[in-house]
Protein backbone atom coordinates (compact mmCIF):
# COMPACT_ATOMS: atom_id res chain seq x y z
CA UNK A 1 0.00 0.00 0.00
CA UNK A 2 1.26 3.35 -0.99
CA UNK A 3 1.24 6.31 1.69
CA UNK A 4 0.09 8.74 -0.78
CA UNK A 5 -2.03 11.40 0.62
CA UNK A 6 -4.84 12.06 -1.65
CA UNK A 7 -7.93 14.54 -0.51
CA UNK A 8 -10.38 15.86 -2.90
CA UNK A 9 -12.15 19.42 -2.07
CA UNK A 10 -15.82 17.76 -1.04
CA UNK A 11 -18.08 19.47 1.40
CA UNK A 12 -19.52 17.40 3.93
CA UNK A 13 -23.05 18.76 4.98
CA UNK A 14 -25.18 17.20 7.60
CA UNK A 15 -28.41 15.50 6.19
CA UNK A 16 -32.07 13.24 7.19
CA UNK A 17 -31.33 10.61 5.10
CA UNK A 18 -28.28 8.81 4.50
CA UNK A 19 -28.30 8.28 0.81
CA UNK A 20 -30.34 11.79 -0.40
CA UNK A 21 -27.83 13.38 1.65
CA UNK A 22 -25.18 11.50 -0.65
CA UNK A 23 -26.91 12.71 -3.54
CA UNK A 24 -26.95 16.34 -3.07
CA UNK A 25 -23.43 16.69 -1.58
CA UNK A 26 -22.18 15.01 -4.89
CA UNK A 27 -24.31 17.48 -7.40
CA UNK A 28 -23.17 20.27 -5.30
CA UNK A 29 -19.35 18.99 -5.73
CA UNK A 30 -19.76 19.31 -9.15
CA UNK A 31 -21.30 22.83 -8.88
CA UNK A 32 -24.76 22.37 -9.27
CA UNK A 33 -26.98 23.85 -6.53
CA UNK A 34 -29.00 20.64 -4.79
CA UNK A 35 -30.79 20.69 -1.31
CA UNK A 36 -30.96 17.41 -0.12
CA UNK A 37 -35.07 17.83 0.05
CA UNK A 38 -35.06 18.09 -3.45
CA UNK A 39 -32.75 15.38 -4.01
CA UNK A 40 -35.06 13.08 -1.80
CA UNK A 41 -37.79 14.21 -3.90
CA UNK A 42 -36.84 14.10 -7.15
CA UNK A 43 -35.21 10.32 -6.47
CA UNK A 44 -38.38 9.76 -5.06
CA UNK A 45 -37.05 8.63 -1.64
CA UNK A 46 -40.26 8.01 0.20
CA UNK A 47 -41.85 4.72 0.56
CA UNK A 48 -43.96 2.56 2.94
CA UNK A 49 -44.22 -1.27 3.12
CA UNK A 50 -44.96 -3.78 5.92
CA UNK A 51 -43.76 -7.24 5.40
CA UNK A 52 -45.02 -8.92 8.64
CA UNK A 53 -43.77 -12.16 7.62
CA UNK A 54 -39.87 -11.20 7.60
CA UNK A 55 -38.71 -10.33 10.82
CA UNK A 56 -35.96 -7.74 11.45
CA UNK A 57 -34.36 -7.86 15.22
CA UNK A 58 -37.03 -10.05 16.12
CA UNK A 59 -40.00 -7.93 15.16
CA UNK A 60 -42.23 -7.26 11.78
CA UNK A 61 -39.82 -5.62 9.10
CA UNK A 62 -41.16 -2.22 8.34
CA UNK A 63 -39.53 -0.33 6.14
CA UNK A 64 -39.80 4.00 5.41
CA UNK A 65 -37.24 4.06 2.70
CA UNK A 66 -36.51 2.81 -0.79
CA UNK A 67 -34.64 -0.13 -1.98
CA UNK A 68 -30.92 0.69 -1.47
CA UNK A 69 -29.27 2.78 -4.59
CA UNK A 70 -33.04 4.28 -5.48
CA UNK A 71 -32.68 7.84 -4.73
CA UNK A 72 -29.20 8.09 -6.62
CA UNK A 73 -30.11 6.01 -9.81
CA UNK A 74 -33.34 7.39 -10.24
CA UNK A 75 -32.13 10.97 -9.41
CA UNK A 76 -29.67 10.71 -12.27
CA UNK A 77 -31.96 9.07 -14.50
CA UNK A 78 -34.78 12.00 -14.53
CA UNK A 79 -32.22 14.66 -14.83
CA UNK A 80 -30.47 13.75 -17.50
CA UNK A 81 -26.71 13.17 -15.38
CA UNK A 82 -24.10 10.92 -16.86
CA UNK A 83 -22.74 8.64 -13.44
CA UNK A 84 -21.82 5.07 -12.74
CA UNK A 85 -23.30 2.34 -10.63
CA UNK A 86 -21.18 -0.77 -10.35
CA UNK A 87 -23.91 -3.09 -8.71
CA UNK A 88 -21.39 -5.77 -7.52
CA UNK A 89 -17.97 -6.96 -7.23
CA UNK A 90 -16.39 -10.34 -7.62
CA UNK A 91 -13.44 -10.20 -4.68
CA UNK A 92 -12.53 -7.82 -1.67
CA UNK A 93 -9.14 -6.48 -3.59
CA UNK A 94 -11.05 -5.68 -6.68
CA UNK A 95 -13.52 -3.22 -4.88
CA UNK A 96 -11.03 -1.31 -3.04
CA UNK A 97 -8.50 -1.12 -5.79
CA UNK A 98 -11.45 0.55 -8.09
CA UNK A 99 -11.81 2.93 -5.01
CA UNK A 100 -8.21 3.93 -5.02
CA UNK A 101 -8.42 4.24 -8.68
CA UNK A 102 -11.39 6.67 -8.59
CA UNK A 103 -9.72 8.65 -5.90
CA UNK A 104 -6.56 9.44 -7.62
CA UNK A 105 -8.83 10.70 -10.71
CA UNK A 106 -10.25 13.26 -7.86
CA UNK A 107 -13.81 11.59 -8.16
CA UNK A 108 -15.43 11.16 -4.57
CA UNK A 109 -17.53 7.86 -4.73
CA UNK A 110 -20.45 6.92 -2.99
CA UNK A 111 -20.88 3.08 -1.23
CA UNK A 112 -23.21 1.13 0.37
CA UNK A 113 -22.72 -0.01 3.70
CA UNK A 114 -23.53 -1.89 6.62
CA UNK A 115 -23.96 -0.44 9.84
CA UNK A 116 -23.00 -3.16 12.22
CA UNK A 117 -19.53 -2.84 12.60
CA UNK A 118 -19.16 0.60 11.63
CA UNK A 119 -16.73 2.08 13.90
CA UNK A 120 -17.55 5.86 14.36
CA UNK A 121 -20.79 5.25 13.95
CA UNK A 122 -23.28 6.14 17.61
CA UNK A 123 -23.16 3.33 18.89
CA UNK A 124 -26.71 3.01 19.72
CA UNK A 125 -27.55 2.41 16.13
CA UNK A 126 -25.45 -0.43 15.63
CA UNK A 127 -27.44 -3.17 14.42
CA UNK A 128 -27.92 -4.86 11.04
CA UNK A 129 -29.11 -2.89 8.73
CA UNK A 130 -27.03 -3.05 5.59
CA UNK A 131 -29.02 0.09 3.54
CA UNK A 132 -26.44 2.72 5.08
CA UNK A 133 -24.79 5.24 2.46
CA UNK A 134 -21.54 6.78 2.51
CA UNK A 135 -19.27 9.17 0.52
CA UNK A 136 -15.02 8.31 0.77
CA UNK A 137 -13.34 11.48 -0.48
CA UNK A 138 -9.91 11.10 0.51
CA UNK A 139 -7.09 8.23 1.93
CA UNK A 140 -3.99 8.92 3.86
CA UNK A 141 -1.83 6.12 4.45
CA UNK A 142 -4.18 3.73 5.99
CA UNK A 143 -7.27 5.96 6.66
CA UNK A 144 -9.65 6.71 4.53
CA UNK A 145 -11.65 9.85 4.78
CA UNK A 146 -15.36 9.66 4.87
CA UNK A 147 -18.10 11.85 4.71
CA UNK A 148 -21.31 10.39 6.29
CA UNK A 149 -24.31 12.27 6.61
CA UNK A 150 -25.68 11.17 9.92
CA UNK A 151 -22.79 13.11 11.54
CA UNK A 152 -21.83 16.11 12.08
CA UNK A 153 -18.12 16.11 11.13
CA UNK A 154 -16.52 14.16 8.35
CA UNK A 155 -15.29 10.84 9.94
CA UNK A 156 -12.00 8.55 9.14
CA UNK A 157 -12.15 4.93 8.75
CA UNK A 158 -8.88 2.53 8.18
CA UNK A 159 -8.73 -0.23 5.45
CA UNK A 160 -9.63 -3.31 7.13
CA UNK A 161 -12.92 -2.05 9.02
CA UNK A 162 -13.90 -0.31 5.48
CA UNK A 163 -13.44 -3.57 4.07
CA UNK A 164 -15.77 -5.08 6.60
CA UNK A 165 -18.63 -2.72 6.35
CA UNK A 166 -18.15 -2.62 2.71
CA UNK A 167 -18.74 -6.84 2.67
CA UNK A 168 -21.30 -6.68 5.34
CA UNK A 169 -23.13 -10.13 4.86
CA UNK A 170 -27.01 -10.85 6.09
CA UNK A 171 -30.42 -9.09 3.73
CA UNK A 172 -29.06 -6.68 1.25
CA UNK A 173 -25.67 -7.57 1.67
CA UNK A 174 -23.70 -4.62 -0.45
CA UNK A 175 -21.54 -6.78 -1.79
CA UNK A 176 -18.77 -3.62 -2.24
CA UNK A 177 -21.51 -1.24 -4.12
CA UNK A 178 -20.20 2.38 -5.72
CA UNK A 179 -21.14 4.73 -7.22
CA UNK A 180 -20.03 8.46 -8.72
CA UNK A 181 -21.00 11.38 -11.18
CA UNK A 182 -19.21 11.40 -14.30
CA UNK A 183 -19.97 14.14 -15.93
CA UNK A 184 -23.08 16.78 -14.87
CA UNK A 185 -24.43 19.16 -17.20
CA UNK A 186 -24.58 22.62 -16.86
CA UNK A 187 -28.49 23.54 -16.72
CA UNK A 188 -30.37 21.12 -14.87
CA UNK A 189 -33.47 20.67 -16.33
CA UNK A 190 -35.55 20.05 -12.45
CA UNK A 191 -39.04 20.97 -13.79
CA UNK A 192 -39.14 17.47 -15.82
CA UNK A 193 -36.83 16.01 -12.93
CA UNK A 194 -39.59 16.90 -9.97
CA UNK A 195 -42.50 16.00 -12.72
CA UNK A 196 -41.39 12.46 -13.12
CA UNK A 197 -40.20 12.12 -9.73
CA UNK A 198 -43.39 13.47 -8.13
CA UNK A 199 -45.63 10.83 -10.85
CA UNK A 200 -43.38 8.03 -9.65
CA UNK A 201 -43.82 8.69 -5.68
CA UNK A 202 -47.58 8.76 -6.34
CA UNK A 203 -47.36 5.38 -8.26
CA UNK A 204 -45.07 3.79 -5.14
CA UNK A 205 -47.28 4.85 -2.64
CA UNK A 206 -51.15 4.59 -4.02
CA UNK A 207 -51.02 2.46 -7.18
CA UNK A 208 -48.60 -0.64 -6.68
CA UNK A 209 -50.53 -3.79 -7.00
CA UNK A 210 -49.65 -5.23 -3.99
CA UNK A 211 -51.48 -5.04 -0.52
CA UNK A 212 -48.66 -4.31 1.75
CA UNK A 213 -46.80 -1.42 0.19
CA UNK A 214 -47.94 2.20 0.40
CA UNK A 215 -51.27 3.85 1.94
CA UNK A 216 -52.62 -0.03 1.64
CA UNK A 217 -49.63 -1.48 3.90
CA UNK A 218 -50.16 1.26 6.21
CA UNK A 219 -54.14 0.53 6.48
CA UNK A 220 -53.11 -3.32 6.68
CA UNK A 221 -50.35 -2.47 9.95
CA UNK A 222 -53.59 -0.18 11.59
CA UNK A 223 -55.30 -3.12 11.69
CA UNK A 224 -52.13 -5.19 12.83
CA UNK A 225 -51.58 -2.68 15.85
CA UNK A 226 -54.87 -3.65 16.97
CA UNK A 227 -54.87 -7.30 17.42
CA UNK A 228 -51.26 -6.97 18.89
CA UNK A 229 -51.89 -6.87 22.29
CA UNK A 230 -54.40 -10.27 22.07
CA UNK A 231 -52.58 -11.94 19.63
CA UNK A 232 -48.59 -11.56 21.07
CA UNK A 233 -48.98 -10.27 24.91
CA UNK A 234 -48.84 -6.73 25.88
CA UNK A 235 -44.77 -7.52 26.53
CA UNK A 236 -44.37 -7.75 22.79
CA UNK A 237 -47.07 -5.87 21.66
CA UNK A 238 -45.22 -3.20 22.97
CA UNK A 239 -41.61 -4.34 20.97
CA UNK A 240 -43.54 -4.51 17.82
CA UNK A 241 -44.73 -1.08 18.29
CA UNK A 242 -41.68 0.43 19.97
CA UNK A 243 -39.81 -1.43 16.07
CA UNK A 244 -42.43 0.89 14.18
CA UNK A 245 -40.89 4.12 15.87
CA UNK A 246 -37.33 3.16 15.94
CA UNK A 247 -38.07 2.53 12.18
CA UNK A 248 -40.02 6.48 11.88
CA UNK A 249 -38.14 8.28 14.01
CA UNK A 250 -34.72 6.83 15.02
CA UNK A 251 -32.76 5.13 12.14
CA UNK A 252 -31.28 8.37 10.47
CA UNK A 253 -34.43 9.88 9.43
CA UNK A 254 -34.27 13.42 10.44
CA UNK A 255 -37.95 12.56 11.93
CA UNK A 256 -41.30 11.05 11.02
CA UNK A 257 -40.27 8.52 8.73
CA UNK A 258 -39.01 11.15 6.03
CA UNK A 259 -42.30 12.72 5.72
CA UNK A 260 -40.82 16.32 6.51
CA UNK A 261 -38.41 15.61 3.83
CA UNK A 262 -40.82 15.07 1.62
CA UNK A 263 -42.95 18.24 2.90
CA UNK A 264 -39.96 20.24 2.32
CA UNK A 265 -39.15 19.04 -1.24
CA UNK A 266 -43.21 20.08 -1.88
CA UNK A 267 -42.65 23.58 -0.54
CA UNK A 268 -39.52 23.85 -2.15
CA UNK A 269 -40.88 23.01 -5.93
CA UNK A 270 -44.03 24.55 -5.26
CA UNK A 271 -42.12 27.92 -4.80
CA UNK A 272 -39.66 27.74 -7.50
CA UNK A 273 -42.78 26.91 -10.15
CA UNK A 274 -45.47 29.33 -8.53
CA UNK A 275 -47.90 26.62 -7.87
CA UNK A 276 -50.62 26.93 -5.35
CA UNK A 277 -51.92 23.29 -5.19
CA UNK A 278 -48.68 21.81 -4.54
CA UNK A 279 -47.79 24.27 -1.57
CA UNK A 280 -51.39 23.57 -0.19
CA UNK A 281 -50.12 19.86 -0.79
CA UNK A 282 -47.10 20.54 1.16
CA UNK A 283 -49.13 22.06 4.21
CA UNK A 284 -51.07 19.26 4.47
CA UNK A 285 -47.53 16.55 4.11
CA UNK A 286 -46.44 18.85 7.40
CA UNK A 287 -49.65 18.55 9.15
CA UNK A 288 -49.25 14.56 8.30
CA UNK A 289 -45.27 14.48 9.56
CA UNK A 290 -46.54 16.20 12.77
CA UNK A 291 -49.27 13.62 13.69
CA UNK A 292 -46.48 10.90 13.16
CA UNK A 293 -44.83 12.45 15.78
CA UNK A 294 -47.95 13.01 18.13
CA UNK A 295 -47.73 9.05 17.33
CA UNK A 296 -44.09 8.45 18.53
CA UNK A 297 -45.14 10.27 21.35
CA UNK A 298 -48.52 8.47 22.34
CA UNK A 299 -46.76 5.12 21.38
CA UNK A 300 -43.76 5.57 23.42
CA UNK A 301 -45.45 5.67 26.62
CA UNK A 302 -46.56 1.77 26.17
CA UNK A 303 -43.09 1.05 25.39
CA UNK A 304 -41.75 2.45 28.71
CA UNK A 305 -43.30 -0.48 31.23
CA UNK A 306 -43.66 -3.20 28.94
CA UNK A 307 -44.97 -5.54 31.42
CA UNK A 308 -47.46 -3.61 32.89
CA UNK A 309 -51.17 -2.64 31.51
CA UNK A 310 -50.32 -0.23 28.48
CA UNK A 311 -51.04 3.11 29.07
CA UNK A 312 -52.50 4.11 25.93
CA UNK A 313 -54.92 1.59 23.99
CA UNK A 314 -53.85 -0.08 20.94
CA UNK A 315 -57.42 0.66 19.36
CA UNK A 316 -56.77 4.37 19.99
CA UNK A 317 -53.14 4.29 18.05
CA UNK A 318 -54.67 1.99 15.25
CA UNK A 319 -57.17 4.60 14.91
CA UNK A 320 -54.45 7.09 14.74
CA UNK A 321 -52.61 5.32 11.77
CA UNK A 322 -55.47 4.72 9.74
CA UNK A 323 -56.10 8.48 9.95
CA UNK A 324 -52.81 9.11 9.06
CA UNK A 325 -53.14 7.15 6.08
CA UNK A 326 -56.21 9.04 5.19
CA UNK A 327 -54.06 11.70 5.16
CA UNK A 328 -51.53 10.56 3.08
CA UNK A 329 -53.65 8.85 0.54
CA UNK A 330 -55.26 12.89 0.13
CA UNK A 331 -51.76 14.18 0.01
CA UNK A 332 -50.82 12.02 -2.99
CA UNK A 333 -54.26 12.50 -4.72
CA UNK A 334 -53.60 15.99 -4.45
CA UNK A 335 -49.94 15.85 -6.04
CA UNK A 336 -51.14 13.45 -8.82
CA UNK A 337 -53.12 15.70 -10.66
CA UNK A 338 -51.20 18.57 -10.30
CA UNK A 339 -49.70 19.90 -13.78
CA UNK A 340 -46.37 21.85 -13.23
CA UNK B 1 -41.63 17.25 20.78
CA UNK B 2 -38.40 18.93 22.22
CA UNK B 3 -34.94 19.11 20.37
CA UNK B 4 -32.88 20.43 22.96
CA UNK B 5 -29.21 21.06 22.03
CA UNK B 6 -28.29 20.02 25.47
CA UNK B 7 -27.85 16.42 26.00
CA UNK B 8 -28.76 15.61 29.05
CA UNK B 9 -28.75 11.66 28.14
CA UNK B 10 -31.69 11.19 30.61
CA UNK B 11 -32.92 7.94 29.31
CA UNK B 12 -29.99 5.71 28.08
CA UNK B 13 -27.95 3.59 30.66
CA UNK B 14 -24.87 2.94 28.78
CA UNK B 15 -23.18 6.58 28.94
CA UNK B 16 -21.92 6.35 25.44
CA UNK B 17 -24.93 6.22 23.96
CA UNK B 18 -26.75 9.37 22.73
CA UNK B 19 -23.72 11.46 22.57
CA UNK B 20 -23.68 12.32 19.05
CA UNK B 21 -26.13 15.56 17.82
CA UNK B 22 -27.95 14.64 14.78
CA UNK B 23 -30.14 17.08 11.82
CA UNK B 24 -34.08 17.15 12.88
CA UNK B 25 -37.08 18.54 11.32
CA UNK B 26 -39.81 20.18 12.66
CA UNK B 27 -43.06 21.64 10.91
CA UNK B 28 -43.89 25.06 12.60
CA UNK B 29 -47.60 26.41 12.43
CA UNK B 30 -46.83 28.96 10.40
CA UNK B 31 -46.22 26.58 7.54
CA UNK B 32 -41.91 26.55 7.76
CA UNK B 33 -40.39 23.24 7.71
CA UNK B 34 -37.32 24.26 10.29
CA UNK B 35 -33.86 22.16 10.26
CA UNK B 36 -32.07 22.39 13.46
CA UNK B 37 -29.17 19.95 14.53
CA UNK B 38 -29.75 18.91 18.20
CA UNK B 39 -30.71 15.36 19.85
CA UNK B 40 -33.61 13.20 19.98
CA UNK B 41 -36.37 13.78 22.32
CA UNK B 42 -36.85 12.01 25.63
CA UNK B 43 -39.89 9.32 23.67
CA UNK B 44 -37.57 9.26 20.50
CA UNK B 45 -34.71 7.32 23.73
CA UNK B 46 -37.52 5.71 25.18
CA UNK B 47 -38.19 2.87 22.15
CA UNK B 48 -34.61 2.69 21.35
CA UNK B 49 -33.61 1.91 25.23
CA UNK B 50 -36.29 -0.68 25.10
CA UNK B 51 -34.64 -2.30 22.27
CA UNK B 52 -31.41 -2.68 23.46
CA UNK B 53 -32.89 -3.63 27.19
CA UNK B 54 -34.70 -7.07 25.30
CA UNK B 55 -30.90 -7.21 23.26
CA UNK B 56 -29.35 -7.86 26.53
CA UNK B 57 -32.00 -9.53 28.41
CA UNK B 58 -31.83 -11.97 25.27
CA UNK B 59 -28.11 -12.39 25.43
CA UNK B 60 -28.21 -13.13 29.48
CA UNK B 61 -30.32 -15.25 29.07
CA UNK B 62 -29.06 -17.70 26.09
CA UNK B 63 -25.28 -17.26 28.38
CA UNK B 64 -27.32 -19.13 31.66
CA UNK B 65 -28.60 -21.69 28.90
CA UNK B 66 -24.75 -22.56 27.32
CA UNK B 67 -23.29 -22.48 31.03
CA UNK B 68 -26.04 -24.91 32.28
CA UNK B 69 -24.88 -26.94 29.17
CA UNK B 70 -28.84 -26.95 27.98
CA UNK B 71 -26.57 -25.21 24.60
CA UNK B 72 -23.92 -24.82 22.67
CA UNK B 73 -21.49 -21.02 22.46
CA UNK B 74 -23.13 -20.84 19.05
CA UNK B 75 -26.57 -19.56 21.04
CA UNK B 76 -25.02 -16.88 22.64
CA UNK B 77 -22.36 -15.38 20.34
CA UNK B 78 -25.36 -15.27 18.10
CA UNK B 79 -27.52 -13.36 20.28
CA UNK B 80 -24.39 -11.30 20.97
CA UNK B 81 -24.27 -10.19 17.51
CA UNK B 82 -28.37 -9.54 17.40
CA UNK B 83 -28.70 -12.49 14.66
CA UNK B 84 -30.99 -15.11 14.66
CA UNK B 85 -30.62 -18.28 12.98
CA UNK B 86 -31.75 -17.30 9.63
CA UNK B 87 -29.53 -13.90 9.30
CA UNK B 88 -26.55 -16.31 10.80
CA UNK B 89 -27.16 -18.50 8.02
CA UNK B 90 -26.97 -15.47 5.81
CA UNK B 91 -24.00 -14.35 7.44
CA UNK B 92 -22.06 -17.49 7.94
CA UNK B 93 -22.50 -19.30 4.91
CA UNK B 94 -23.72 -22.50 6.60
CA UNK B 95 -27.59 -23.98 5.78
CA UNK B 96 -30.11 -23.17 8.70
CA UNK B 97 -30.53 -26.90 9.29
CA UNK B 98 -27.01 -27.10 9.93
CA UNK B 99 -26.97 -24.24 12.27
CA UNK B 100 -30.20 -25.82 14.19
CA UNK B 101 -28.26 -28.60 14.97
CA UNK B 102 -25.05 -26.77 16.13
CA UNK B 103 -26.79 -24.95 18.35
CA UNK B 104 -26.98 -28.50 20.61
CA UNK B 105 -23.99 -29.37 22.36
CA UNK B 106 -23.85 -32.74 20.94
CA UNK B 107 -23.44 -31.48 17.69
CA UNK B 108 -21.53 -28.54 18.21
CA UNK B 109 -18.63 -31.17 19.49
CA UNK B 110 -18.40 -32.89 16.35
CA UNK B 111 -17.70 -29.89 13.78
CA UNK B 112 -14.63 -29.72 12.07
CA UNK B 113 -11.95 -27.07 12.17
CA UNK B 114 -13.53 -25.84 8.85
CA UNK B 115 -16.99 -25.02 9.61
CA UNK B 116 -15.76 -23.80 12.90
CA UNK B 117 -13.70 -21.19 11.20
CA UNK B 118 -16.60 -19.72 9.27
CA UNK B 119 -18.91 -19.30 12.08
CA UNK B 120 -15.97 -17.73 13.90
CA UNK B 121 -15.54 -15.16 11.04
CA UNK B 122 -19.07 -14.34 11.15
CA UNK B 123 -18.74 -13.78 14.92
CA UNK B 124 -15.19 -12.00 14.17
CA UNK B 125 -13.77 -13.56 17.00
CA UNK B 126 -11.11 -16.63 17.07
CA UNK B 127 -12.02 -20.15 17.20
CA UNK B 128 -10.50 -20.64 21.02
CA UNK B 129 -12.85 -18.08 21.75
CA UNK B 130 -15.67 -19.73 20.02
CA UNK B 131 -15.37 -23.22 22.28
CA UNK B 132 -15.91 -21.59 25.37
CA UNK B 133 -18.07 -18.51 27.06
CA UNK B 134 -16.97 -16.06 29.65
Amino acid sequence: MDSKQIMINYTHRQAGHCESGATSNLFNFYGQKMSEPMAFGIGTGIYFSYLPFLKLQFAPMMSFRNLPNTVFHRSMKYLGVDATVIKKFSNVKESMEALDRNLEKGIPTGLQVGVFNLTFFPPEYRMHYNMHNMVVFGKEGNHYHVSDTVMEHPQTITYDDLVRVRWAKGPFAPKGKMYWINNVPKELDIRTGVQLGIKKSVYEMTKVPFWLIGIKGMRVMARDIKKWPKKHGNQKAAFYLGQILRMAEDFGTGGAGFRYIFGSFLKESGETFNNKEILDAADLMGRTANKWREFTYLGARNCKNRSSQPVEDYGTLGDMMMEIAGMEEQVFKQIGKVKI
Amino acid sequence: MENSTENTNPVYKDKNYGQYRELLFTYDEKGNFQKSVGYHGESDRVVLQQAWDLFSERIEEARQKVLAGKASPIVYYMEKILADPMSLSMMAGVSLLKIKLHCRPVFFKRLSDKTMAKYAEAFNITIDQLKKVE
